[in-house]
């Protein structure tokens, strides 16, 4: 295909240095996850929201030549006027002004070719810059399936830098963009530019730049429209919202439970196996009880954290979350954030870290720091495994709404909600006392319906599966190893002692008058220690303390729990999580973050008596 | 409804084409709202208003933005540049 890359490649440069940066930049919602994605095959997560992909992401790219190309990609801007913390991180990058990376040698500006007028408004502030300079059109199949054309070579006339028409879907114009960074840079040839910063003006130049390149507008998509009117609807958008947040909890049940079996199976058969090579030693207590029993049951967790992510992949790949933060605004508006808290608020769902990195695309600096403080109030991935193995334990499966809502997966629900209405309460507390600011005005963008494609959410999941296995392998491996040995000490005539005569075991019964009054005795205490370096720990440290407990076998961990909590303990159990800060790397981040000890340690403090007192409640009632 | 000089884009209904004439905010947020597409001289249409919250859908600049009320209550539009036209896109 011939383009207009290769009208510039003739003022080749040669550029010293092996890796060389390239960067890619662009308004959100341009596909430019994607776009990565195709280019370097890296874990990447691809959003359709403005502000989520916050922190850079570089990615290497092999050439022919045996040389290396580093690719960052940059979060979104929509002009060279950064307001909020990750559009400041990408034009100091652009602009060479970055501490942590070096300026770029060349750029890739990566532009929405289905609204070619709009977005070529960005080109004069990213030319500005002087660096070479990549423009890419991207979703072509789209504007050729909408009835819509542009002549390439014209627009790269006009602006004095190469230009193709690509597509990260489908693959169109990628080789132009490889020739591209593969080192044949030439900076921007100088054409007539309005004036940078005078938007109304560069409104006008991109305007007539797409008119003089035959740019022919795409149709607009109807059934966008058409999914609007369902989604925003005032009666039906609301139910919608709803019936998808139920399917969603259903199927982190019913969907997980024939994996989680396999695994489950997997795990023990092949505990079966180490068993019967291994000689009788302490060695083999370690493997089996320690490594085995611990980090194996919260491995099982696997395919629950995977549905869940899949669900959250697909609502903000293809539109619909951006949506749901319309839904969401009145109620987030009702204890004084702005809807775009939203955002923040949502990703952590998944893990409170990202999401107190992503509060920094809100301008506001003290909605910035309400938003931090509440996010991990709600309910992140790592609390799944605790959720999910007391609710299997102690709530019997009875249908509530036919097929549709299990009393099992509305336990779930209530928990999540408790974790967010904890956190609306929270914010309305911080921003009528503390933290009161005048509102921004409320501006959310809302992106075009796509479908997500299966590319970007298997990105995802493996990236999910890499982090939940590496916890796993590493800080729920250690505090088991560690836990293991606690256990086993001292040895009482060359043989390990009861669980209840070891160093643990003394540990657990120096804290148990602090559990309890939540109805817990001194081997969930423990559990309640070891879990302070991440939620889902204390499942692999109940498999290590019943599994070195059981004499004939290990029993299922549901069936020790039942003899050993009480409903009311579990009930309690289970809201000391909803609340809790049990969790070492986020008070770090928090710190990072806030700039100081003094809010990680209020946040942390607040969430404990929060947690000890709903416990509390929660014993008093169910006990 | 016929454009008269005190219109403002929050009285803008659905199905309704206008020319913005000014955005009345301090200097950083009018940067926003024009990056965003609220350009004087873009032409921005009314979409639909959310009735749950007070916010409305707007199509400016070929995106989809939404605004509340109050915040649309500060942009002022052209006088007489009103159309129906359900479907109008800008440029």
């Amino acid at each position: 295909m011939p383009t207009a890359v290769e009208a510039q490649t003739e003022t080749r440069q040669s550029l010293p240095g092996k890796n060389r940066a390239v960067a890619i930049c662009g308004p959100p919602n341009v596909g430019k996850s994607s776009f990565f994605n195709r280019l370097t095959g890296l874990r990447q997560k691809v959003a359709n929201y403005p502000g989520i992909t916050v922190e850079k992401r570089v990615g290497s790219l092999r050439l022919k030549d045996g040389g290396q190309v580093d690719l960052i990609d940059l979060p979104g801007i929509v002009g060279m006027h950064p307001r909020s913390e990750d559009e400041r991180i990408c034009v100091e990058i652009l602009r060479g002004r970055s501490d942590t990376l070096p300026r770029p040698v060349a750029a890739i500006l990566l532009l929405d070719s289905t609204n070619l007028q709009a977005h070529l408004r960005m080109v004069p502030g990213i030319l500005g810059l002087g660096l070479p300079t990549l423009v890419v059109l991207n979703m072509a199949d789209e504007l050729e399936a909408r009835g819509g054309s542009v002549d390439v070579e014209a627009v790269s006339a006009q602006i004095g830098a190469p230009v193709v028409l690509a597509s990260a879907v489908t693959g169109t114009g990628m080789k132009e963009v490889l020739r591209f960074v593969q080192g044949s840079f030439a900076p921007p040839r100088k054409v007539e530019l309005p004036v940078i910063n005078n938007i109304p003006a560069e409104r006008k130049w991109a305007h007539s730049v797409a008119a003089r390149s035959s740019y022919h507008t795409p149709e607009p998509s109807l059934w966008g429209r058409r999914l609007d009117r369902a989604f925003l609807h005032p009666v039906a958008g609301p139910l919608i919202f709803l019936a998808v947040v139920i399917a969603v909890f259903q199927s982190i049940f019913t969907l997980a439970v024939p994996l989680m079996d396999a695994v489950e199976s997997a795990i023990s058969v092949s505990a079966g196996w180490i068993g019967a090579l291994l000689p009788d030693s302490m060695l083999k207590g370690l493997l089996l009880d320690g490594v085995w029993g611990g980090v194996g049951s919260v491995v099982v967790f696997l395919p629950q954290i995977l549905i869940l992510f899949l669900f959250i992949g697909l609502l903000e790949d293809s539109g619909y979350l951006a949506r749901a933060a319309v839904i969401a605004d009145r109620s987030m508006r009702s204890v004084g954030l702005e809807g775009r808290s939203f955002i923040p608020l949502l990703s952590s769902y998944a893990c409170a870290i990202p999401a107190v990195m992503a509060a920094r695309t809100i301008e506001n600096q003290r909605d910035r720091l309400a938003t931090l403080l509440i996010a991990p109030l709600t309910t992140c991935s790592a609390r799944l495994p605790v959720y999910a193995l007391l609710i299997a334990a102690f709530i019997p499966e009875r249908p509530l709404l036919g097929p549709f809502l299990g009393t099992r997966a509305a336990v779930l629900l209530g928990l999540y909600a408790a974790g967010f209405f904890a956190a609306c309460g929270t914010a309305w507390l911080l921003k009528s006392i503390v933290l009161k600011s005048k509102p921004a005005p409320f501006v959310l963008q809302l992106p075009a319906y796509r479908w997500p494609t299966i590319c970007s959410l298997a990105f995802r999941l493996i990236d999910r599966a890499k982090i939940f296995l590496r916890r796993a392998g590493t800080v729920i491996l250690v505090t088991t190893i560690v836990l293991w040995f606690l256990a086993s000490v001292p040895y009482q005539d060359g043989e390990p002692p009861p669980i209840g005569e070891s160093l643990a075991g003394s540990i657990g019964r120096t804290i148990e008058p602090l559990v309890e009054p939540l109805g817990l005795n001194w081997k969930i205490g423990i559990g309640l220690i070891t879990s302070l370096a991440a939620r889902e720990v204390i499942v692999g440290t109940l498999g290590t303390i019943y599994g070195m407990e059981a004499d004939e076998g290990s029993p299922a961990l549901q069936q020790a729990l039942q003899s050993e909590l009480s409903f009311g303990g579990a009930i309690a159990l289970l809201m000391y999580f909803a609340f809790a800060m049990q969790c070492m790397s986020t008070v770090a981040i928090v710190r990072r973050e806030t700039g100081g000890w003094k809010w990680p340690a209020i946040q942390f403090a607040y969430m404990l008596v929060l947690a000890y007192a709903t416990g509390f409640a929660a014993y008093r009632v169910f006990g | 409804m016929t454009g008269t000089e005190s219109d403002s884009l929050d009285r803008l209904s659905p199905g309704v084409t206008a020319v913005i004439a000014a955005l009345d905010f301090e200097e950083a947020d009018r940067v926003r709202l024009m990056e965003l597409g609220f350009i004087p001289g873009s032409s921005v249409s009314c979409q639909r208003v959310v009735p749950m919250g007070d916010l409305a859908i707007f199509q400016v600049e070929g995106t989809q933005v939404a605004l509340r009320k109050e915040t649309a209550a500060r942009i002022t539009l052209q006088p007489s540049s009103t159309t129906r036209n359900p479907d109008a896109d800008s440029g």
